[in-house]
């Protein structure tokens, strides 16, 4: 995944000025940021939710806002803050997913099964998403992006509101992916997540790249979240505030 | 810690300033909150110039029947419109006090101030205030204040009414097992609003005016006509009535506001625990199976329909537009001739009716349509995808309406005609529908309360589908026209040049939606997604 010089206004507000980024193929690359730090708007430029004021996005090589349908086709998304078509029972929806992509019936039955059973949703649950907990949703968001075998993951905080079973779950899931040469693209505020998974990291702040390199360049001798902390500038605790506390 | 004792002042404030951060740098609402600061004053004059007549024209007759019917219409006015078409103004929802330590009372009382506060009240207010002006023509300054009285407490009534049944309907919506009956109900009401209004003015062809008057005696006595009728008690020396009628008014607003708390708190409950329960045994067929019906293609197309199919079942907000539609759609006929008219005068307009449940369906879907365009589904394979399935409810229950309106004319054979008609206006609809449906798309709130309206440009667009239902009439007028001056013909060839006009309606308006479409496709996404707050 190559980002170009993004840019997004919201209105007045400058959301993402200008990002670039190389991703390395076969790289597990966390993109870190404060809320509010314009990871997921750039994240849903790159994907092609989302059109950027300026800059360009490849997947794979591909343009993804010159020649989407290529761009889009050996991507897996998992977006953040967005629903799932969520009135479908589990297997409905990612067999909805499967023939979106244009899948064969046979192929998306058995990846579909293979994949409620190994995320424990249950591949004969006849419950519908909107009913599922949050962690739940999270897989299966996971278990949609994942159907048609893609080469490249985005995953815009996959690890929030899920519980330590189901993280560690994902975590080994997502290793095996990039072992067989896949690459993950994923935002976090979680710093041992991304400290334990990621060998590539990049920290924004205020809608701008602030850090990126591998995750030894990156944090050098210190931990990531000292280095985190200060980049973005955030204080500590003195102890004089809040004394009534 | 101290705390004093909370008013309805903070409510209030927290309104205005909720209304006025809204409105902050965001022209078009200021424009749209303009046109409903104008409307609510047309109805305040205009309201207020009837309710005056009475005293004018110095006739207490008069008043004895307009002011308790006036002020009945008021009431219920207030209890079926944000039920049926406005929503409620949701902008203090009670689920976000539920942290607060707010005793009942105070939270009840500073709601119902709140909901006091707005344009819909204050021109109820103004309009009401012409029975005010006719008690004290009729009756001089003590009918006048106890006029004034009444106009107030009958304000607290709308206000109560309105805030006790939506806030009980919603509960009963949010609830699973309740909440398929709610849906019917309203969508039962909503259709009947429409015959009602046509046998009320065949009714008051033909009646005279002393039944009015003992109607309106009666409802002098109920709730909602007795604090209208106080004034003209006072002008007319039956002061004995006043205190009844007083009591009448208040003991009504007290058990509304105490049936609205409880289902407030149930409201403020739900909203943090909700109950999950697995309802259906697992089953061991196939994904693919369990998603397609039988007969669609093991395609993207099939997906698609599949999927949108399921989801007119199984949205509330979709399923009740379909119902509601299903009654209008059936009943029309039938309350067209019990008022006298031919059944079949409206089908152009039933037909361009149907398409309107697209007018924003991208909106019901919200932020999940983010899916199709990760996935990259082609606009051409969207749009016929989702007009297919919509077809799919639609054209048995166009047969069914046609079916209704050759029975109703004693006269069978017209029935293919009248379904090529319905067919044709139809398909013209749906080629108007489309692109809108593209280009002027909403956001819908992500609310479990389905009266809940997104505040913003939502009711205008909502406008915007008025206008396409009357152009689509025009477009399919022609054939209506032909209809009438071909005579006999046109029951051989009605079907053929119904399905064939309607079919060229619908191939423009979805080849252009297509094309908006494949343009537009992220910024379709971000209208559709609702602010976060």
């Amino acid at each position: 995944m190559s980002l170009h010089g993004l840019v997004k206004h919201f209105d007045t507000k400058l959301a993402v000025a200008g990002v670039s980024l190389e991703v390395p193929a076969g790289s597990f690359y966390g993109l870190l940021g404060p809320n509010g730090a314009g990871k997921t708007t750039t994240l849903s430029m790159a994907v092609g939710l989302l059109r950027p004021d300026q800059g360009h996005a490849f997947l794979l090589g591909y343009d993804v806002w010159a020649d989407p349908a290529t761009a889009k086709a050996r991507l897996g998304v998992l977006p953040d803050g967005v629903r799932l078509f969520d009135r479908l029972t589990g297997p409905e929806l990612l067999a909805y997913h499967g023939l979106l992509r244009g899948m064969d019936a046979a192929t998306v039955n058995q990846r579909a099964r293979e994949l409620l059973e190994v995320l424990e949703l249950g591949s004969g649950n006849r419950t519908l998403v909107v009913d599922y907990s949050a962690g739940m949703k999270k897989k299966i968001g996971l278990a949609c992006a994942l159907l048609h075998a893609p080469r490249l993951l985005v995953l815009d905080e996959p690890f929030e509101a899920v519980d330590p079973v189901s993280a560690a779950l994902i975590r080994d899931i997502l290793q095996r992916f990039v072992a067989g040469g896949g690459t993950v693209v994923f935002s976090s505020h979680v710093m041992e997540v991304v400290e334990r998974l990621c060998d590539h990291v990049a920290i924004m702040s205020s809608g701008v790249l602030r850090m990126h390199g591998t995750l030894a360049q990156v944090k050098g001798d210190r931990s990531l979240e000292e280095v985190f902390v200060q980049v973005v500038g955030g204080r500590v605790a003195t102890g004089s505030e809040l004394a009534w506390l | 810690m101290t705390t004093k004792a909370v008013g309805v002042w903070p409510f209030v404030r927290l309104k205005l300033r909720l209304t006025a951060n809204g409105l902050r740098g965001r022209p078009t609402r200021i424009v749209l909150f303009v046109l409903g600061v104008l409307l609510a004053g047309f109805f305040a004059i205009v309201g207020y110039a009837s309710f005056a007549v009475p005293g004018v024209i110095d006739d207490p007759h008069v008043a004895g029947m307009l002011l308790p019917l006036g002020g009945t219409a008021v009431i219920l006015g207030w209890l079926f419109f944000p039920l049926i078409f406005f929503g409620v103004d949701e902008s203090l929802d009670p689920a976000r006090f539920a942290l607060l330590p707010l005793p009942r009372r105070t939270l009840i009382t500073g709601l119902f101030a709140a909901a006091l506060t707005g344009l819909p009240a204050l021109a109820t207010l103004a309009a009401t205030a012409g029975m005010v002006d006719s008690a004290a023509r009729l009756g001089g300054p003590v009918a006048a204040t106890a006029q004034a009285a009444g106009v107030l407490l009958g304000l607290f009534l709308c206000v109560a009414v309105s805030r006790a049944v939506t806030s009980a309907f919603a509960t009963a919506l949010r609830s699973r097992r309740s909440r398929d009956l709610a849906a019917i109900t309203l969508a039962l009401l909503a259709a009947a609003i429409g015959p009602l209004q046509l046998a009320a003015l065949a009714g008051a062809q033909r009646a005279d005016w002393d039944t009015v008057g003992s109607v309106a005696r009666v409802v002098a006595w109920t709730p909602v006509g007795a604090p209208y009728s106080i004034g003209l008690d006072v002008a007319e020396g039956r002061t004995w009535q006043i205190p009844l009628k007083l009591l009448i008014a208040l003991a009504t607003i007290v058990a509304l506001l105490w049936w609205w708390s409880t289902t407030v708190e149930s409201a403020m409950v739900g909203a943090t625990a909700g109950p999950r329960r697995k309802t259906t045994a697992d089953t061991t067929r196939p994904p693919v199976d369990l998603l397609l019906f039988r007969r669609a293609p093991r395609t993207r197309f099939g997906a698609l329909v599949s999927r949108e199919i399921r989801y007119w079942w199984r949205e509330t907000r979709r399923r009740a537009s379909l119902v509601t539609f299903s009654m209008a759609a059936l009943f029309l006929p039938v309350s067209l001739t019990l008022g006298a008219g031919s059944p079949g005068s409206m089908t152009i307009f039933v037909g361009a009716l149907a398409s309107l449940a697209l007018a924003n369906q991208f909106g019901f879907d919200g932020t999940a349509y983010a899916t199709n365009i990760t996935t990259g589904v082609p606009g051409r394979v969207e749009i016929n995808s989702r007009a297919t399935a919509h077809a799919i409810f639609t054209i048995p229950l166009l047969i069914a309406v046609a079916a209704v309106i050759g029975a109703l004319s004693a006269n069978p054979a017209r029935i293919p005609s009248t379904f090529g008609l319905l067919i044709a206006a139809y398909g013209v609809g749906l080629g108007l529908v489309l692109p809108l449906s593209v280009r002027a798309a909403y956001a819908l709130p992500e609310s479990t309360n389905p009266f809940a309206m997104s505040s913003g440009g939502g009711p205008a667009k909502g406008l915007l589908a008025m206008g396409v239902l009357i152009a689509a009439v025009i477009i399919s007028l022609p054939l209506q026209l032909i209809a009438l001056f071909i005579g006999p013909i046109w029951l051989w060839i009605g079907l053929p040049v119904g399905i064939a006009y309607g079919a060229a309606g619908y191939l423009i308006g979805s080849g252009v939606a297509a094309d908006q479409l494949d343009k537009r496709m992220p910024e379709l996404l971000a209208t559709i997604t609702p602010n976060r707050s």
